[in-house]
């Protein structure tokens, strides 16, 4: 393959923001027919770079080369009419669109006056979704897609671009590991051929499943130049991304078994679906909820949390049986708690503070006489957990909008520490997060599942779920179709989760039965 | 930027808040009054005299009261069209109760601006309700509003009001300073206090920046918004009030057809103030600021003698530009990174 010439070179990329270089100097060497991983912590630089090469930010200095000519992209539009395109980390979409209308975004007619055919704009959106297997009518308003097909639907608009270059930035955040093999099974046809595939994730596995070569980005430089991925084992990443080697933080037993159950839910049916759902959480108990996108796993998040309507069945919390009519009550009167897994219009309010952020589920219990709350004792009561989860801000004042991903995600996971609750629901904890964060945040969970809070994860992610969770709870389609307690042995337990779904898949329809399965 | 930063403890950011505070809406806002005094002061004869202060003061009192009323639902991410007919209908209760009822004053103003906020009840009822944005239940409910007063009151004033009100309306300290206004600037600390310091006002903020995650942070929404619009109806109701005291009677068309007088002057204090037409972020001083330089350049410019409409003109004129320099001040904050 060294003999092959590079279908697309960096040299020198450097980036400057108002007070920050986000890049010193990058390199990188894409091949034609391969997949390239590009790798590096949250605030590296990698979503920068990728918006260099994509024409959205015109780089300070260093040069593009495009089959060894060099070349500047005044615009995206410009860098796709050359054959580069992109699948964003931030969703790209137009909500009120049709799915169609968004893949053809570029091209929706001939010319500006003429009428836009709707049924070739459908017909020809069809394809792009068959090819990952995503059965939506192309008719379909983007916003009534769930966050996971948005991801593919997006990854479909890139696709049908046929470009030269692909980059793809975090594509898998959001789906499940069976989208995910999908989503691989289509990158690998591109790659043979001859597409020049570019693939971030802080996924390793993913990484080291399909990718033949790496470029590792460590503050704005490269950590590595772009090369081979051979004979690059999982712990050379790591240690090239965060410069020292991984802590480990694995799977530890821990017995509840003897603990109280602090959240129960018999034969619970819902207004939105769900039927004789059943599920028993104790005290410092683990709980993953584990399923594919769509089944329903934050939807019966939500009616926990008073979100929807319980129609039918019993909550209990603490062994008392309970109606939660609203959010609120959940968390002041039950001491419930959710962390949202849509950060930027569920978890937080970007536009104001760090400090009011995170203060907002406990406000109610700081307030003094008439209502009166104080800067100081909101200050006093977040900032330990703020530093705890080493949220790196410039001042508590900072509007949380300008703050980094990873920051924001520990934001919206200080406020529910503070807030002391007896019960979290944690949905997907970890989705755009680095290693080093994700670690830490898996450990912060069993301490504090440790300390007494019973925590039931939502993760499509399935190491995340096994490295996690105590025992499993596996839904699909608004029914629990079983159960796996967590052995911590990577192979078995994906087997047995994988078995509960794909058995509930074959005989869908029929009532499945409740299944424990020991491992 | 590391951890060690955020053990100061707020406010202690001296330096930078005082760069801060000199590009901020407010100080701009300051800056304006001051120039268009001293070009007032100098060009339009009588402008600084006692009795023009006095009478800028009243009516300033009052426009800055009707600019908080319609700050109150922009802090929701609505809007209050209504502002004027629930004002008035809100005076007309008062003046009813005493005229027809005769309850004693005091009675009758808290028994009007109750009814204000009743009023601004049902609008926030049915925007929760119904999920529609306020901009439409309120256009509907200013016609319902206005139109039922016009009927029930058959479009006649009560004037036989105590002598207590007009008394306050004429009062002066110190021969130029109205109590009006000493009234709206305890509302504006009040409202200030409100938003700066207590849990109500937290959280209403908290649900206008973003509703979604608001509720799932355990803040009722719903009765935020309603709560907000009663607020608003309440202020209204004291704004008209306001303007019963000036002119010594109550009467219908005293903020003219539909109440729509008050829209540009209940638009311009929030806006100019540098509050957010999306939600979420307020500016009480800024709105203040605003209203009053709104009030003193119609004044300034009919003493000058141009004519009304061109005032009209020049106050649209002013919103424009007003919105477009917020753009380039915070453009430019966000290039340096201030904001």
């Amino acid at each position: 393959m060294s003999e092959q010439k590079a279908i697309f070179e960096a040299r020198g990329i450097e980036k400057a923001f108002p007070g920050v270089m986000a890049l010193k100097g990058v390199n990188m060497t894409l091949m034609p027919g391969s997949i390239h991983a590009l790798l590096g912590e949250n605030g590296a630089g990698k979503s920068t770079l990728i918006k260099v090469i994509t024409g959205v930010h015109l780089p300070s200095a260093g040069t593009l080369l495009l089959d060894g000519t060099e070349t500047q992209f005044s615009s995206p539009r410009d860098a796709i009419a050359k054959g580069i395109g992109v699948v964003h980390q931030e969703r790209n979409l137009f909500p009120r669109f049709s799915v169609a209308e968004n893949i053809h975004l570029e091209q929706l007619a001939a010319g500006y006056l003429k009428p836009i055919n709707y049924s070739a704009l459908n017909e020809g959106a069809r394809p792009w979704l068959e090819a990952l297997d995503l059965d939506i009518d192309p008719a379909t308003p983007v916003s009534e897609l769930s966050v996971a097909r948005m991801q593919l639907v997006e990854i479909a608009k890139a696709l049908s671009l046929q470009s030269r270059v692909l980059l793809l930035d975090e594509p898998t955040a959001s789906l499940t590991s069976s989208e995910t093999e999908r989503l691989f099974t289509i990158l690998r046809r591109l790659r043979d051929g001859g597409t020049s595939l570019v693939f971030v994730s802080h996924k390793l596995e993913e990484v080291q499943e399909i990718c033949d070569r790496v470029t590792v980005l460590r503050d704005g430089a490269n950590a590595c130049e772009s090369r081979s991925m051979d004979g690059i084992g999982r712990h050379d990443l790591v240690q090239m991304m965060i410069g020292r080697a991984e802590g480990a933080a694995a799977w530890r037993h821990r017995d509840t078994t003897g603990q109280p159950e602090v959240l129960g839910l018999s034969d619970v049916s819902t207004s939105l679906g769900h039927k004789g759902v059943n599920l028993s959480v104790r005290k410092g108990e683990i709980v993953g909820l584990y399923g594919l996108v769509g089944a329903g796993r934050t939807e019966l998040a939500k009616a926990i949390m008073g979100k929807f309507k319980v129609t039918a069945g019993k909550v209990q919390v603490n062994g008392k049986a309970v109606t939660i009519p609203n959010v609120a009550s959940a968390i002041h009167d039950h001491g419930l708690g959710y962390i949202s897994e849509d950060r930027k219009s569920e978890g937080l309010i970007l536009q104001h503070s760090v400090l009011a952020n995170a203060g907002v589920p406990i406000w109610r219990k700081l307030a003094g006489r008439f209502g009166a709350l104080r800067d100081k004792r909101i200050h006093d009561a977040v900032l330990p957990y703020l530093q705890k989860l080493e949220v790196k801000t410039p001042s508590l004042n900072q509007t949380v909008a300008n703050l980094s991903g990873g920051n924001q995600q520990k934001i919206s996971v200080a406020k529910w520490l503070a807030a002391g609750v007896q019960f979290l629901i944690v949905d997907e904890p970890s989705v755009g997060i680095d290693i080093k964060t994700k670690a830490y945040l898996h450990e912060l969970l069993r301490e504090l599942a440790d300390a007494g809070t019973a925590i039931l994860v939502i993760s499509s992610d399935m190491p995340e779920m096994i490295a996690l969770a105590d025992r499993i709870v596996v839904m699909d389609d608004y029914h629990i179709t079983g159960e796996v307690t967590n052995s911590g042995v990577y192979d078995d337990i994906s087997h047995a989760i994988m078995g509960l779904i794909h058995d509930a898949e074959e005989d869908s329809g029929a009532v499945v039965p409740l299944k424990e399965i020991s491992v | 930027m590391t951890i060690q930063d955020i053990n100061s403890p707020p406010g202690a950011t001296g330096g930078l808040s005082r760069t801060r505070f000199f590009l901020s809406n407010e100080f701009g806002l300051i800056l304006l009054i001051i120039v268009f005094a001293v070009i007032f002061g100098l060009s339009a004869r009588g402008f600084l005299s006692p009795f023009n202060l006095f009478t800028l003061g009243r009516n300033s009192a009052i426009n800055i009261m009707i600019g908080l009323s319609m700050m109150t639902v922009i802090v929701t991410g609505g809007l209050n069209l209504a502002v004027g007919a629930m004002g008035v209908s809100a005076a007309m209760v008062c003046g009813w109760l005493i005229e027809g009822l005769g309850v004693p004053w005091p009675l009758a103003i808290l028994g009007g601006l109750a009814f204000g906020a009743a009023l601004g009840f049902i609008n926030g009822w049915m925007v929760v309700r119904t999920g529609l944005h306020s901009f439409i239940i309120t256009l509907a409910t200013m016609s319902i509003f206005f139109g039922a007063m016009i009927f029930l009151t058959r479009a006649e004033a009560f004037r036989d009001l105590p002598a207590a009100f007009s008394a306050f309306g004429k009062m002066k300290f110190a021969n130029y300073l109205s109590p009006l206004l000493l009234v709206t600037l305890a509302v504006a600390v009040a409202l200030a206090w409100l938003y700066r310091a207590t849990l109500t006002g937290r959280e209403m903020l908290a649900a206008g920046a973003s509703p979604a995650a608001a509720e799932l942070s355990g803040i009722r929404v719903d009765r935020m918004v309603i709560l907000c619009h009663m607020l608003s109806g309440g202020l209204a109701g004291l704004a008209a009030l306001m303007l019963v005291a000036r002119n010594g009677a109550a009467i219908p068309s005293m903020a003219g057809q539909l109440g729509q007088d008050w829209l540009l002057p209940a638009f311009l204090g929030p806006v100019l103030g540098g509050t957010l037409l999306q939600g979420g972020k307020v500016s009480v001083l800024g709105t203040v600021l605003g209203a009053f330089l709104v009030t003193m350049l119609s004044s300034g410019l009919l003493m000058l003698q141009v004519g009304a409409f061109w005032v009209q003109t020049f106050l649209g004129l002013m919103l424009l530009v007003a919105v477009l320099l917020d753009k380039a001040r915070r453009s430019y904050l966000a290039r340096r990174n201030l904001a």
